[in-house]
C-alpha cells in the first residue's frame, strides 16, 4: 500500500450518521428509561394477537427502497486506508444519493450516487467508487441501474474516474483482478 | 538377612509398581515388628549389597568407556535396589528409627552423591526427605545433608528435573526449618558458606516448577537467615538473572503459569530490605530502557517495586533513599504514556509509597517523609496543570499521591484544589475545563470515600478530619461551578455540554460532602440554603422541556439531562428536603397546562419530567445526614416514595377524559413502586421478608381505620402525627414492610377509583398499568399476609367496603382482577375453590353477557390461566376431593365435543370460548395436571371433526405450551420443570403415524397435522428431537401443499413449519440432509406466493404474509452455509435468480434477509 495520503480526515460518529430512527421517535435511553418496556407498552396487555404484533408495529415496514436504505446499504463500507467507514468519513452522504425512476410503473430505477473523496487528488477514488458500485449491484434488484461518480469539483480527475466507473467493460475487467477483488472484499467486510 | 535378600530381589526384578510397594511395606512392617534392632536394620541395608559392590566395580569401567550400553541394566538394577530401600523408609513408622541408625542412613545415602551420580541419586534423595521426617532427626544432620548433597556438582543439572525437583524439595524443608536454620546460623553465621554452595550447585535451573522451589528457597534465606552483603549480592545475582521472567507455551500443561513464576520471582526481590540497594536500581534500569520493554514486562517491573516498596520493612532507610529515583522514572509513565495497564501499574506503585510513608493502622510515622515525598510531585507536576495536553496526567499524579490516605489529603487538598481554581479562571480551551472539571470531581470523590472509610486507619486520621480546613470546599460551588454554569448553560455545542456534565457530577458530589463537627457528629458541608439552590439550578434542566415548544427544543441528545436527572438522585439521597422542593415545583409546572389535548411533543415532555421524578426520588433509599450540626430534622427512609405517591395522586386526572396523560401518571406510579422495590431489595436482600413471615395482620381492615387522606398526611406532617409510620432507619428492613403497606394501600384507592360508576378517567392503558402494579405489589407479599387480607375476595370485590357505592360493570374492569390474581400465591388462592365457588362458576361461565366484545374474551381468557394453574385442592383446603378442577376441564371437554359435533354455535363466539378453553387448559397444562391427559383424546376428536370448527380447535392448541406473560415464576405461577415434554408426549407423539399425508381419512390427516406443528414451534428442540424424522416430512409436507385447511390456517402452518424448520437448522441440520431440494424448492414457493398481489383482496394479513416470506428466505439463506456445496449445487442457479429478484421485495426487512441469503448463495459457485 502506498503511503497514506491523508493522514487526517475529519470522522464522525456512528450516532451522527443519518439513520431511519433518527426520523422516528427516538425510544427514550436516560437512566430512568430501564422500565420504558413495561411502563409504556406498545401492545395491548394480554391481547391475543400479541405475539404477531411485534411484526406489526413497524409501519414504514412495507416501503420500497429509498435514499436512507441506499446509505444504510453502502456507508458501512471500510475506506482502504483508515479503519473507518465511508460514512464515518462522509465520502459517502445521504443528500448526494438520488433515486430516479424512468417510468411511473418503477419497472427501471436509477440511482445515483455521488461520492465525494475526502482529498481532491485521492488515488483511490476509483477503488472506492467500484467498491460502492459492487455492492450496489449484488444487493439490488436486477431492474436497478447503478451510476457512480465522483462529485463534481471533489476530485481532481473526476472525469477521468467518472469515465472508468461507467465503463462497464472496465468495472468488469477490474473485478476479475484478483489484487482488486481482494481488496474489495476486505472493504466490504463489515457490510 | 535372606528374607530381606529375597525382598530385594524380588523388588529389582518387579515392574509393577502395586508389587513393588507391596513389597516394601513387607519390609516396613518386619522393620517395625523387631522394634528397629540394629541387626534387623544392618540386614535390611545390606540386603542391596550385591548391586552396590558390583556399581563400585562398573563405576571404575564407567569412566573408561562412558555411555557404554552394556552397563546401564546394572545400573536400573542399582537404582531399583536403593529405591527398595527409599520405599521401604516411606512405609516406616517415623518414630521407629534411632538416631545413630538415620545417621548413618543419611551418611548412607549422602554418598551416593559423591560416588553414585547415575543410579543413586532419585532414590536417595527420597529417603532423605523421608530421614528428615524421622523423628529422631536432628538438626546437625541437615547440616550433613546439604554437604553431602552439594558433592555432587556439576552432575546436578545432569539429572531428571523430577529428581532435581525431590532435592529442591528436600532443600525447602531444611532451610524452612527453624532448628535446622538455627544450626546453620551457629554453625556459619552471616557467612552462610552452605548458601554459596547451594547457588553454585542450582543457579542453572531452568525447569519451571523447580523453579517455583529455588525461588522460593532463595527468599527463606534472604529472609530468615541473615546473610552477609557479599552472600547477599550473590543470590540476589541469582535470581535477578531470572528478570524478566516468561515462560514458554508447552504441549503438555504442567500446572503452572508465567504469572506464577513471576509472582515467585517478585517474593525473591521483595524478600527482605536489605535488598533495597540492590534490586530498586536494579528494576529502574530495567524499566528505563524505553521502547525495548514491552508492556507485559513493563508491569512485571512496576509490580515488583509495588511488591518492594509494601513488603519491606523500616521505610526510612529501605524506600526513602530510592524515591526521587523511582519518581523520576514513574512520571513519565503517566506523563507520557498511553498504554492502560501501565499506567494503572504506575499508580498502584505511587500509592504503594504513599501508604508506606504513612505509617500502619497503628503507628505513623514521621510527617515529613509523606510531605517530603508529595513535594516533590508537586514540583514537578503543578505547572502541568495548566498545559491541556497535561491537565489529565498530570492531575492524576496529584491526586494519586494526596488522596491515598487521609493524612496526605488533609495537608495537600486546599493546596491542590486552590492550583485547579487558579487554572479554571484562565482556561485554554473548553476541554481544558473539562478535564480540569473532572480532576476536582475526582478529588471530591476520593474525598467522600477517605471520610467514609475514616474508622479503617489509624485514629489519628479521624482526628485530622475533624480539624481540616474548609474553606476552600465551602466556596467551590460560588466560585468554580456556578459561574461555569451560568456561563456554558446558554451555549449548545457539545464541548459546552461535556463541561456542563462534569459540572453536574461536582454539584452533586458537593452536595455530598459530609464534615466531622470537633464532637465526632456528621452533617453535610453545605447548609441547606445552598444545597437548595444547587437542586434549583438542576430542576430548571429537567422542567425545562415542558415549558418550550417542540420548535425550540429539537435536540435529540439528552445526555444532560440524564446527568442531571443522576446528578439530582444523588443529591436527594443526601439533602432530603431537595426532593420535595423539586416534586413540588415539577407538580406546578404541570398543573399550570391544559391536559386535555396535549400536543404529542407535550405528552413525551410529561412522560419524560413524571420518569425522571420517580426515578430521582425512588430509585435509592436516602440517607439522613445533619445538614448543620445544631438541628435534626425529622427524616424518614419513605419520605421520597410518599412525596412521588402524594404529588402523583394529587395530580391525577391530569384531564377528565381517558386521555394519554392520565395514563401517564398511573404508569409513574407503577414506576415508582418497581423503583422502590428494587432499591429495598438491592439494600436488604435475604432480610427483605423475614420480618413479616410470622405477620398475621389485616392490613385492608387497618386502612378502614386510616383517614382517606393518609399519604397527604404523611407527606405534610412528617413523622409527628398519629396516623406515621414510626422512626425508621435506613437500614431496617422494616421500611420495605412499610413500603408494601403504603403501596397496598394506593392500589386499594385507584382500585377504588376505578370501579366507581362514575369514573370516565380510566382507560383500558391505565387500568392495565394500575393492574399490574397491584400484582406486584401483591405478589411482594408472602402467603400468610395474603391470606390475612383476604386479597382472593378482593380479586373480584375490588376493594369495596359493604356501604359504598355502585361498582361500574365494565368488562374491561377484569383487567384489575388480573392483576391482583398475578400477584396471588396459589396457597392464598385456595377460598376460592369451594365446590360451586367463585373460581369454578366463574370457569364455567360461557353465557353471553360474559363475553361482550373478543377483548373480554381475552382478559377472561387470561383469568382462566391463573385460576386453574394456581389451583390447589386436598384435605386441608376448601375443597377436600380435590374435584373442582377436573369439573372445570369435564365441562370445557364437553363443551369442545358438542360444538365440534352440532353446527349451532356461532363462529366468532366459538372463536372467543375456545380461545378461553385453551387457555383455562394451558393452566392446568403447566401444573401437569393429572385431569388433562382425561381431556386429551376428546381434543384429538374434536379437532379431526368434520365440522369447520375442528380446524380452529386443531389450530389453537399450540395455546397449551405457548409462552405466557402470566405463567412465570414471578407471578407465583405453578409452572412444572418438563410440561412442555409431558404436554407433547401426549398430544403430539401418538398423532404423527395418523398425521401422514397417505392415511386413510385425508382429513383428520390435516387436521392433526395442524395440531402438530403450532405446538412444536413452542417446544423447544430438545423437546422433539427424537421424532424428527417424522417431523421433517410434516414440515416438508406443510410447506409444499396446502392440504385440506382454510387459507388462513395453511398460512400459519407455514410460519410454524418454517420456525421449526430455523430451530432443527440450528440444532440437528443433518435431519435434513434428505430433504435439501424439498426444502429449496418449498421455501422459494412459500416466498412466491407470499408476495402480496395487487389485484386479489386478501384473505391473510399483510404482516403474516411479510413474516413468512422473511422466514422463508431466512432458512434458504442457511442452507449454504449449513450444508456441503454438493448438497446445494443443483438448486443454486434458479435460487440465485429468485433471491436477486427479491432483494426489490416491497417490505424492508425481507430485503435485508433476501441480500444475506443472495451474499450466501452467491458463494455456491
Amino acid at each position: 500500500m502506498p503511503e497514506i495520503q491523508n493522514e487526517n480526515p475529519t470522522i464522525l460518529n456512528v450516532s451522527e450518521l443519518p439513520s431511519r430512527r433518527s426520523k422516528k421517535i427516538v425510544p427514550r435511553s436516560g437512566p430512568d428509561s430501564t422500565f420504558d418496556s413495561v411502563l409504556y407498552p406498545k401492545q395491548a396487555w394480554l391481547s391475543s394477537s400479541s405475539s404477531e404484533g411485534e411484526e406489526a408495529d413497524d409501519d414504514d415496514d412495507v416501503a420500497p427502497i429509498d435514499e436512507q436504505d441506499i446509505f444504510d446499504l453502502i456507508s458501512p463500507i471500510s475506506d482502504p486506508e483508515h479503519p473507518h467507514t465511508l460514512g464515518q468519513l462522509s465520502v459517502v452522504r445521504l443528500p448526494d444519493i438520488q433515486i430516479l425512476s424512468s417510468d411511473s410503473n418503477h419497472r427501471l430505477t436509477t440511482v445515483k450516487v455521488d461520492l465525494t473523496p475526502t482529498i481532491n487528488h485521492c488515488s483511490l477514488a476509483t477503488v472506492i467508487g467500484l467498491a460502492v458500485r459492487y455492492r450496489l449491484e449484488q444487493t439490488l434488484p436486477p431492474s436497478w441501474r447503478v451510476d457512480v461518480r465522483m462529485k463534481d469539483g471533489s476530485h481532481a480527475q473526476d472525469d477521468q474516474v467518472n469515465k472508468q466507473l461507467g465503463d462497464k467493460e472496465r468495472v468488469a475487467a477490474a473485478l476479475e483482478n484478483e489484487t482488486l477483488r481482494g481488496m474489495l472484499e476486505k472493504m466490504l467486510e463489515g457490510c | 538377612m535372606a528374607q530381606f535378600k529375597q525382598w530385594a530381589l524380588q523388588y529389582v526384578l518387579s515392574d509393577d509398581e502395586s508389587a513393588q510397594v507391596e513389597i516394601a511395606q513387607k519390609a516396613a512392617k518386619e522393620i517395625e515388628s523387631t522394634r528397629a534392632s540394629s541387626t534387623v536394620v544392618g540386614n535390611w541395608a545390606a540386603s542391596i549389597h550385591q548391586w552396590m559392590t558390583l556399581a563400585n566395580a562398573n563405576d571404575e569401567d564407567d569412566e573408561m568407556k562412558d555411555g557404554d550400553e552394556g552397563t546401564s541394566g546394572d545400573i536400573i538394577s542399582r537404582a531399583k535396589a536403593l529405591s527398595f530401600l527409599a520405599a521401604t523408609l516411606e512405609f516406616l513408622d517415623r518414630t521407629m528409627l534411632r538416631p545413630d541408625q538415620v545417621l548413618r542412613l543419611i551418611g548412607f545415602f549422602g554418598s551416593m552423591f559423591s560416588y553414585d551420580h547415575k543410579a543413586g541419586i532419585t532414590a536417595s534423595a527420597k529417603a532423605l526427605r523421608r530421614l528428615y521426617a524421622m523423628k529422631s532427626f536432628k538438626p546437625d544432620m541437615g547440616i550433613k545433608i546439604i554437604e553431602d548433597v552439594c558433592k555432587i556438582k556439576e552432575d546436578f543439572r545432569l539429572q531428571t528435573a523430577a529428581t532435581r525437583l525431590e532435592i529442591y524439595e528436600l532443600f525447602l524443608n531444611l532451610v524452612q526449618d527453624p532448628a535446622v536454620s538455627s544450626e546453620f546460623q551457629h554453625k556459619y553465621g552471616s557467612s552462610c558458606g552452605f548458601a554459596v554452595d547451594l547457588l553454585e550447585l542450582c543457579k542453572n535451573e531452568r525447569d519451571p516448577r523447580n523453579l517455583m522451589i529455588w525461588f522460593r528457597i532463595l527468599a527463606t534465606l534472604l529472609k530468615d537467615y541473615s546473610p552477609s552483603s557479599e552472600v547477599t549480592e550473590e543470590i540476589f545475582k541469582t535470581f535477578s538473572a531470572y528478570f524478566p521472567i516468561t515462560l514458554r507455551a508447552s504441549a503438555t500443561p504442567i500446572g503452572i503459569t508465567a504469572e506464577d513464576l513471576k509472582e515467585a520471582l517478585r517474593g525473591c526481590f521483595s524478600a527482605h530490605q536489605r535488598l533495597a540497594a540492590l534490586s530498586f536500581p536494579f528494576l529502574m534500569q530495567k524499566l528505563d530502557q524505553g521502547d525495548a520493554v514491552t508492556v507485559a514486562v513493563k508491569v512485571d517491573i512496576l509490580k515488583t517495586i509495588k511488591a518492594c516498596i509494601e513488603q519491606y520493612e523500616n521505610p526510612q532507610n529501605s524506600v526513602v533513599p530510592h524515591i526521587e529515583k523511582i519518581w523520576g522514572s514513574l512520571k513519565y509513565e503517566v506523563r507520557n504514556g498511553e498504554v492502560k495497564e501501565t499506567i494503572d501499574a504506575t499508580l498502584e506503585v505511587l500509592r504503594a509509597i504513599a501508604r508506606k510513608l504513612d505509617g500502619s493502622n497503628t503507628q505513623k510515622l514521621d510527617v515529613s517523609l509523606l510531605q517530603g515525598y508529595i513535594d516533590i510531585v508537586f514540583r514537578d507536576c503543578r505547572d502541568d496543570l495548566s498545559n491541556p495536553t497535561y491537565t489529565k496526567q498530570a492531575g492524576l499524579l496529584l491526586m494519586t499521591v494526596t488522596t491515598t490516605n487521609i493524612r496526605g489529603y488533609v495537608l495537600y487538598n486546599a493546596n491542590f484544589i486552590d492550583i485547579i481554581r487558579q487554572n479554571l479562571r484562565q482556561p485554554k480551551s473548553p476541554s481544558h475545563i473539562r478535564d480540569l472539571l473532572l480532576l476536582l470531581n475526582s478529588v471530591l470523590k476520593t474525598r467522600l470515600d477517605l471520610v467514609k472509610n475514616r474508622k479503617e486507619g489509624h485514629p489519628d486520621d479521624e482526628e485530622q478530619l475533624k480539624t481540616e480546613s474548609r474553606v476552600h470546599l465551602e466556596t467551590l460551588f460560588h466560585d468554580v461551578y456556578l459561574p461555569i454554569w451560568t456561563g456554558k448553560a446558554s451555549e449548545a455545542g457539545s464541548e459546552e455540554k461535556d463541561v456542563l456534565k462534569q459540572v453536574v457530577q461536582g454539584l452533586a458530589l458537593l452536595v455530598s460532602q459530609e464534615v466531622l463537627t470537633p464532637s465526632g457528629d456528621v452533617s453535610l458541608l453545605y447548609p441547606g440554603s445552598i444545597c437548595s439552590e444547587i437542586c434549583s439550578l438542576l430542576t430548571v434542566t429537567i422542567t425545562k422541556g415542558l415549558s418550550l415548544s417542540s420548535n425550540d427544543n429539537q435536540a435529540n441528545d439528552s445526555a444532560l439531562e440524564d446527568e442531571v436527572v443522576v446528578g439530582l438522585r444523588s443529591i436527594v439521597m443526601n439533602y432530603t428536603d431537595g426532593y420535595d422542593e423539586l416534586v413540588s415545583r415539577a407538580k406546578t409546572e404541570i398543573a399550570k397546562r391544559d391536559w386535555t389535548s396535549p400536543s404529542e411533543y407535550s405528552l413525551g415532555a410529561l412522560r419524560d419530567i413524571l420518569s425522571r421524578l420517580t426515578f430521582i426520588g425512588c430509585s435509592e433509599i436516602p440517607t439522613y445526614t445533619n445538614i448543620d450540626a445544631q438541628s435534626r430534622k425529622e427524616f424518614s427512609p419513605l419520605q421520597h416514595f410518599v412525596a412521588a405517591l402524594h404529588t402523583l395522586l394529587e395530580l391525577f386526572p391530569l384531564s377528565q377524559s381517558p386521555t394519554t396523560s392520565n395514563v401517564y401518571v398511573i404508569s409513574s406510579i407503577h414506576a415508582a413502586v418497581i423503583w422502590f422495590r428494587n432499591a429495598c431489595e438491592a439494600r436488604y436482600k435475604e432480610d427483605t421478608l423475614a420480618p413479616y413471615s410470622t405477620s398475621d395482620k389485616n392490613w385492608l381492615e387497618e386502612f378502614e381505620t386510616l383517614p382517606g387522606d393518609w399519604l397527604s398526611k404523611l407527606h405534610n406532617g412528617g413523622i409527628s402525627t398519629d396516623v406515621a409510620l414510626g422512626v425508621l432507619q435506613e437500614d431496617n428492613p422494616e421500611v420495605y414492610r412499610q413500603f408494601l403497606r403504603l403501596s397496598l394501600f394506593t392500589v386499594r384507592q385507584l382500585y377504588t377509583s376505578a370501579t366507581a360508576t362514575t369514573q370516565t378517567v380510566w382507560s383500558e392503558k391505565s387500568l392495565t398499568q394500575l393492574a399490574q402494579t397491584a400484582a406486584l405489589v401483591i405478589g411482594s407479599l408472602d402467603e400468610k399476609l395474603q391470606k390475612s387480607c383476604n386479597l382472593a375476595h378482593e380479586a373480584f370485590n375490588f376493594f369495596r367496603t359493604p356501604g359504598s357505592s355502585a361498582t361500574s360493570d365494565d368488562p374491561i374492569n377484569s383487567l384489575l382482577t388480573v392483576g391482583i390474581l398475578q400477584g396471588l400465591r396459589p396457597g392464598a388462592l385456595t377460598e376460592l375453590y369451594k365446590p360451586g365457588g367463585v373460581a369454578e362458576q366463574f370457569l364455567c361461565n360461557t353465557s353471553d353477557s360474559a363475553y361482550p366484545s373478543s377483548r373480554a374474551g381475552d382478559i377472561r381468557a387470561a383469568i382462566g390461566t391463573i385460576l386453574s394453574n394456581k389451583y390447589k385442592g386436598g384435605p386441608s383446603t376448601s375443597d377436600p376431593e380435590s374435584l373442582t378442577m377436573k369439573r372445570v376441564l369435564d365441562f370445557w371437554g364437553s363443551w369442545l365435543k358438542d360444538s365440534t359435533t352440532s353446527a349451532e354455535v356461532n363462529a366468532d363466539k366459538f372463536q372467543t370460548l375456545n380461545n378461553v378453553a385453551m387457555h383455562i387448559i394451558a393452566g392446568a397444562v403447566a401444573r401437569q395436571d393429572k385431569s388433562v391427559t382425561d381431556l386429551i383424546p376428546i381434543l384429538h376428536q374434536a379437532a379431526a371433526s368434520q365440522h369447520a370448527n375442528g380446524e380452529t380447535v386443531a389450530h389453537s392448541l399450540g395455546i397449551l405450551v405457548k409462552a405466557n406473560d402470566l405463567l412465570t415464576p414471578e407471578s407465583h405461577a405453578v409452572v412444572r420443570r418438563f410440561y412442555k415434554q409431558w404436554a407433547y408426549s401426549h398430544l403430539v407423539k401418538p398423532l404423527y403415524e395418523l398425521a401422514r399425508p397417505t392415511s386413510d381419512n385425508s382429513l383428520a390427516a390435516a387436521r392433526y397435522s395442524v395440531i402438530i406443528l403450532p405446538i412444536v414451534s413452542h417446544c423447544p428442540f430438545t423437546v422433539y428431537q427424537d421424532d424428527l424424522e417424522p417431523l421433517v416430512r410434516l414440515l416438508v409436507t406443510a410447506l409444499t401443499s396446502r392440504g385440506n385447511v382454510s387459507e388462513e390456517t395453511a398460512q400459519a402452518q407455514v410460519i410454524s413449519a418454517l420456525e421449526i424448520l430455523v430451530e432443527i437448522i440450528l440444532n440437528d441440520a443433518d435431519a435434513l440432509k434428505g430433504y435439501v431440494k424439498e426444502i429449496v424448492s418449498g421455501t422459494t414457493k412459500v416466498y412466491q406466493e407470499s408476495v402480496p398481489k395487487k389485484t386479489l383482496a386478501q384473505p391473510v394479513p399483510q404482516a403474516t404474509l411479510t413474516t413468512s416470506r422473511k422466514l422463508a428466505l431466512q432458512v434458504l439463506g442457511a442452507m449454504p452455509k449449513t450444508f456441503e456445496e454438493r448438497y446445494t449445487l443443483p438448486y443454486a442457479p434458479p435460487t440465485q435468480r429468485m433471491l436477486v429478484m427479491a432483494c426489490g421485495d416491497p417490505a424492508r426487512k425481507v430485503r435485508e434477509a433476501a441480500r444475506s441469503a443472495r451474499a450466501n448463495w452467491a458463494k455456491v459457485a
